[in-house]
């Protein structure tokens, strides 16, 4: 016990200490922004990969951790998609798992929204052209924010992340 | 060297028929065999005492439109002086048949299934000739690495459904997981039979992200295909990419300069760092102790940043190059990785004796998910797995790549082959790492990091080439073919043998500890499916 409070007490809160992210995200458009609104700011995810290399899964996994804690902006990582309001897809779309996007995109409950995340998910990057590859994402289910990058940093995540989270600019 | 022509000697001595090719340029030994003695040669090799040959790799390669063949090929490591030995064939005309070695070699079942599927070569009395790559819904008669497959091939769908083994009796039920998991991980179907809460029996079923890379490499230029390497399981970045680049520069005969091999370790030994990190805090989070993974995974963040602020790539991407590579180190970076290698060593001691300390999680990891050293051996375990195994075997010191002959590396070796096993593997390799790294610091030389190629490779010239990346040996066979084009790639990630060995570590554990076995193995689905 002793030794897990003066660890604690040693590290000390790393919270935020990660650079700035350095991409700048696309600007989202006024219906992503009025679909985002119903979630109040807090934003349930999904992910999905479609056969990306896991660099990306890693880079999401990275948001989980004490350096970057998206919790904190209310963004959590749901175990299943009926518990979701956002699908992030990562990958190609492989020829075997085209099914199975199709399925969790009709399981995940409107509204809804699917980011694609990653040079592959945007436009199926290395793998393009291949016998094995049907994507990218936007062929099989409509997407609403794409956040470029292979992988993109976590904090080029986070922050196309929470700018979702921002309320539309009154009309 | 001596015992490698004592090896070579008796083996011709047994079977008076096969044809040594001259490989003095190579650093094994070639056999030409006929394919109806492949069971028995293969046999002799695997189980004679003192030869004790382990399959390490198995590929296939279509020789159209140069010669109207295919060819098989089977490498093995003798055991006791980690020589390779490669046998040959080939399959002429329209010979579609092979004799299939699995009925004696375990650890060939998923290769000659995947040469089915990938090249429509039927293993003659392969005991399972379900689809392994191809799922059920592809068409018929799609073969994607036979020459005459377009690799842009637009695939049709048929109806099919893969049949898994059956348990059936009272109180026996199926739980199927996946393709899809509850967590940020890669997607896989695991079918458990369970009676009560025992697992009886565990089949995969995978290669769900196949994206078609052996074939992508076919349409890449041999000098122009690390990025493909890179992409391929994309947390053993380096890994992969250098297994590639060594293969390619074997094909050009270059030469790296001594301090290219140096940070290429340096390298390789930063990616195992954030990856073992990463592992032994996931493990601890599957049982629940969400502390130490708080704190790995913070340690693993600040690797990865460091990864980032030396080579503008958290995870080392475009660092290899054919050649050597793409940047180097000045000397305060080389004092920098040190100082946090130092901090972090220091933080990673005090949060092991927090998880030594912890009775109830080493009583949850002990004992859970035994791979037996047998087992391990029937199927060619290699890597972290392997040696919580008792399989004593590292490429970095059996056989020395990148700057490793002159950077000896200690082993780490435990015998009890479960999940706590596992862990202390990666707890000691990532001091070893470190150790490693300060190593290389006092020794690195001064120099060039690269040298540019002027040869060109002969069409049909091939090469090996083996890493031991963080999760275990990465191979890769290149050829090469016209005007600097890639005949053939085959790429084996260690995920590919380890994975079948997972379904038999896990019987007779219970389900909720499955994740934990999972974890502790922490294979890719991506460098598996490729
Ligand atoms: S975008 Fe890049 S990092 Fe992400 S899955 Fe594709 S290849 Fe991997």
């Amino acid at each position: 016990m002793f030794r897990i409070l003066k660890k604690s007490l040693k590290t000390g809160v790393v919270t935020g200490r990660h650079p700035r992210a350095t991409q700048p995200s696309e600007p989202l458009t006024p219906e992503v922004l009025k679909k985002a609104a119903a979630f109040n700011r807090s934003l349930t995810i999904r992910e999905v990969d479609t056969g990306s290399c896991n660099a990306c899964e890693m880079e999401m996994n990275a948001l989980t951790n004490p350096v970057y804690d998206v919790e904190r902006f209310g963004i959590h990582i749901a175990a299943s998609p009926r518990h979701a309001d956002a699908l992030v897809v990562t990958g190609p779309v492989t020829v075997n798992m085209e099914r199975a996007l199709k399925d969790v995109h009709k399981q995940t409950p409107d509204p809804k929204l699917v980011i694609a995340l990653g040079d592959c998910a945007i436009n199926c990057g290395a793998f393009k052209g291949s016998y094995a590859v049907t994507g990218p994402v936007d062929r099989h289910i409509p997407v609403d924010v794409r956040i470029p990058g292979c992988p993109p940093r976590p904090a080029d995540i986070l922050k196309a992340l929470t700018d979702i989270q921002k309320r539309p600019l009154p009309a | 060297m001596a015992e490698t022509r004592s090896c070579d000697a008796e083996l011709t001595a047994a079977f008076p028929s096969i044809v040594q090719r001259d490989t003095t340029q190579r650093e094994f030994s070639h056999f030409l065999v006929s394919k109806d003695l492949l069971p028995a040669i293969t046999r002799y090799l695997h189980t004679r005492q003192g030869l004790h040959g382990r399959l390490t790799l198995l590929w296939a390669v279509d020789n159209r439109p140069a010669r109207n063949t295919y060819g098989l090929h089977y490498l093995f490591t003798l055991e006791p002086s980690h020589r390779w030995v490669l046998l040959s064939t080939e399959l002429a005309g329209d010979d579609r048949l092979f004799p299939s070695i699995t009925p004696h070699i375990h650890a060939a079942q998923w290769y000659e299934r995947e040469i089915r599927d990938m090249f429509g070569l039927i293993p003659q009395g392969h005991p399972d000739l379900r689809r392994l790559v191809r799922h059920e819904h592809w068409p018929k008669g799609t073969h994607p690495l036979k020459k005459d497959f377009p690799w842009d091939h637009i695939l049709g769908r048929q109806h099919g459904e893969h049949r898994f083994r059956r348990i059936e009796g009272e109180g026996v039920f199926e739980v199927p997981v996946g393709p899809i998991h509850a967590g940020i991980i890669e997607p896989g179907h695991f079918r458990f039979s369970v009676a009560g809460e025992p697992i009886m029996q565990l089949e995969l079923h995978h290669f769900w992200t196949h994206r078609g890379v052996e074939k992508l490499f076919e349409q890449q230029p041999l000098a122009a295909a690390v990025p493909l390497a890179e992409r391929i399981s994309g947390d053993t970045t380096i890994g992969h990419s250098l297994a590639y680049c060594q293969a390619v520069e074997s094909l050009l005969h270059l030469e790296i300069p001594r301090r290219g091999r140096y940070l290429r370790s340096l390298f390789l030994e930063l990616e195992r760092l954030h990856n073992h990190l990463g592992d032994v805090g996931a493990i601890c989070n599957d049982t629940a102790y969400a502390l130490p993974h708080a704190h790995c995974s913070r340690m693993k963040e600040q690797m990865m940043q460091l990864n980032d602020r030396l080579t503008g790539s958290r995870f080392l991407r475009s660092v290899n190059r054919v050649g050597g590579v793409a940047l180097d180190l000045t000397a305060a970076q080389l004092v920098e990785i040190v100082a946090e290698l130092d901090r972090i060593e220091q933080d990673f001691s005090e949060l092991e004796s927090i998880i030594a300390h912890n009775a109830s999680l080493i009583d949850r990891l002990e004992t859970t998910g035994v791979l037996t050293e047998r087992t391990a051996w029937d199927h060619a375990v290699v890597g972290v797995v392997g040696r919580a195994s008792g399989l004593d075997q590292d490429l970095r010191r059996d056989r020395p790549f990148a700057a490793y002959d002159e950077l000896p590396v200690k082993v780490v070796n435990y015998r009890y082959g479960d999940v706590r096993a596992r862990m202390r593997v990666r707890m000691d390799e990532i001091h070893e790492s470190m150790r490693l790294i300060r190593e290389i610091r006092l020794k690195v030389p001064q120099g060039p990091v690269a040298v540019e190629s002027s040869r060109k490779a002969q069409a049909g010239e091939w090469a090996l080439s083996a890493v031991e990346g963080w999760r275990g040996e990465i191979l890769y066979m290149v050829m090469a073919g016209e005007n600097g084009t890639i005949q053939r790639c085959k790429v084996r990630d260690p995920s590919f043998v380890n994975w079948p060995a997972i379904q038999w570590a896990v019987i007779g554990n219970i389900i909720p500890d499955f994740p934990l076995i999972n974890k502790s193995f922490n294979l890719s689905y991506a460098g598996n499916d490729l």
